[in-house]
């Protein structure tokens, strides 16, 4: 190798002299050695694992930022509603997680799961009631859902971490690849949750405030409301000869409530007497779709890990009661932060369409439920 | 996984009024304490309650 090199510079003197000579010597022994080097095996693999990490470390570092922003809005909020100690409260929180249920063994996982959820919600909600007791239910449902973002940021700061110091240690490009496709994905998610953070902070509706704004119209209506779960109210009205009972979340709160088992209370409370239940909820668009487009078809419409979604498909196969579902499309990013005009005058569209199932399927007497499904923050009864 | 790459346009939230009787409308900025259905004073026309229909948020349109 090195006679190669020799060689080669001492072709290349002929006929030159001083500086020029120095510089095509050094130019040569630069060029040749880059040359050889890049044919030792592993070498290529590592400038490329070099590459690729420093790539990740840019979006690891973005999704810090996010994390970082949240906490701080976070650990204002809770200063300014009379937490004398907002960061270790804030550091009791981030790390909090819910086990899944057993799954191998699949009688009545829903009910477990339910139950841990549940006692989840009610234990943080605990938390803060338990440093400030007269706090408003507003101010509570905006601490809840910054805990939750802070906790989901957290995941996905420490998950990608994980990944990336792994990648490095075992020297693997197959992970780096795969992390270096995934993370810009996670940047968005990241940037999307602390954007709708700072939106329910204001109380601004939400995109998948859809649900319930549709609810909200209806119940507008309805002289009588009451709760039938757990931040879940429910209101009657008439509607060409039906009694169209409405179910949603309670507003203006940051909630989604449980309308699940608010439905299930509801047609128990009717003796079954239901002839057609009707969800109305927010659903992903695909790539291409516009934003506010309208769609209906069969089935319970809920983004739900299972326990509520389940709760109204079984009350309707005890009682036999068909469930149609209108959905209004957007995307992830647009469900979690400010509703957008085209959502908002989607719902009048939404309104139609469950009006129109009520026309065509059900007959003048007989009782009809309508679910709003959806976070109705900003969006009251 | 549906993430869309429009998360760089400028919203700006705006707060729709209507009124309970007649067909008048006035569309503002939002405030913070604003929340749809909530009740916000008499309407000019009619003297009808006035309700915050709805809150939105729309694309600025830099005109330049
Ligand atoms: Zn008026």
């Amino acid at each position: 190798m090195n006679g190669l090199i020799i060689a080669l510079a001492q072709t290349s003197s002929q006929g030159q002299s001083g500086a020029a000579l120095a510089f095509s010597y050094i130019f040569y022994i630069f060029f040749i050695a880059l040359l050889a080097l890049s044919f030792f095996p592993g070498v290529q693999q590592k400038t490329q694992i070099m590459f690729l990490s420093r790539d990740v470390e840019q979006k690891l570092q973005m999704i810090e930022g996010y994390l970082k922003d949240s906490r701080g809005l976070t650990e204002k909020l809770l200063k300014e509603k009379g937490f004398a100690d907002p960061k270790a409260f804030v550091e009791r929180i981030i790390d909090r997680f819910v086990i899944d249920p057993v799954s191998v063994e699949p009688t009545d996982i829903i009910n477990r799961m339910k139950l841990l959820m549940r006692s989840n919600e009610d234990t943080v909600r605990e938390m803060i009631t338990a440093v400030n007791p007269n706090i408003d239910p507003m101010t509570r449902s905006q601490i809840e859902i910054s805990t939750e973002v802070v906790n989901a940021l957290n995941l996905i700061y420490k998950v990608i971490r994980h990944y990336l110091i792994m990648a490095k240690k075992l020297n693997s490009i197959m992970i780096m690849y795969q992390l270096q496709m995934v993370a810009p994905i996670y940047v968005k998610y990241a940037e999307a949750y602390a954007k709708a953070q700072k939106v329910f902070l204001q109380g601004i509706p939400i995109g998948d405030g859809l649900g319930p704004l549709v609810a909200s119209r209806f119940l507008m209506k309805a002289d009588q409301k009451f709760t039938v779960s757990k931040d879940t109210i429910a209101g009657s009205i008439e509607f060409e000869g039906r009694k169209v009972v409405v179910v949603k979340a309670e507003g203006p709160m940051a909630t989604v409530g449980t309308p699940g088992e608010g439905v299930q209370n509801v047609i128990e409370r009717e003796g079954g007497r239901v002839s057609r239940i009707i969800t109305v909820d927010a659903a992903l668009k695909l790539e291409g779709e516009e934003t506010g487009s309208v769609a209906e078809g069969m089935g319970v419409a809920m983004g739900d890990p299972g326990p509520e979604k389940i709760a109204i498909e079984r009350v309707a196969v005890k009682y036999g009661i068909p469930i149609d579902a209108v959905i209004v499309k957007m995307s992830m990013e647009e469900a979690i932060t400010e509703m957008r005009k085209e959502v908002y005058q989607a719902a009048d569209k939404a309104i139609e369409y469950v009006k129109r199932i009520i026309l065509e399927r059900t007959k003048p007497g007989s009782t009809v439920v309508v679910v709003g499904v959806g976070n109705t923050a900003g969006i009251a009864q | 996984m549906a993430i869309s790459v429009d998360s760089k346009q400028n919203l700006k939230v705006k707060t729709l009024i209507k009124c309970m009787q007649c067909d008048y409308t006035q569309e503002r900025d939002f405030q913070v304490g604003d929340f749809v259905l909530k009740l916000v004073g008499n309407c000019p026309k009619d003297n009808g309650p006035l309700y915050i229909a709805g809150i939105y948020a729309e694309a600025v349109t830099s005109k330049k």
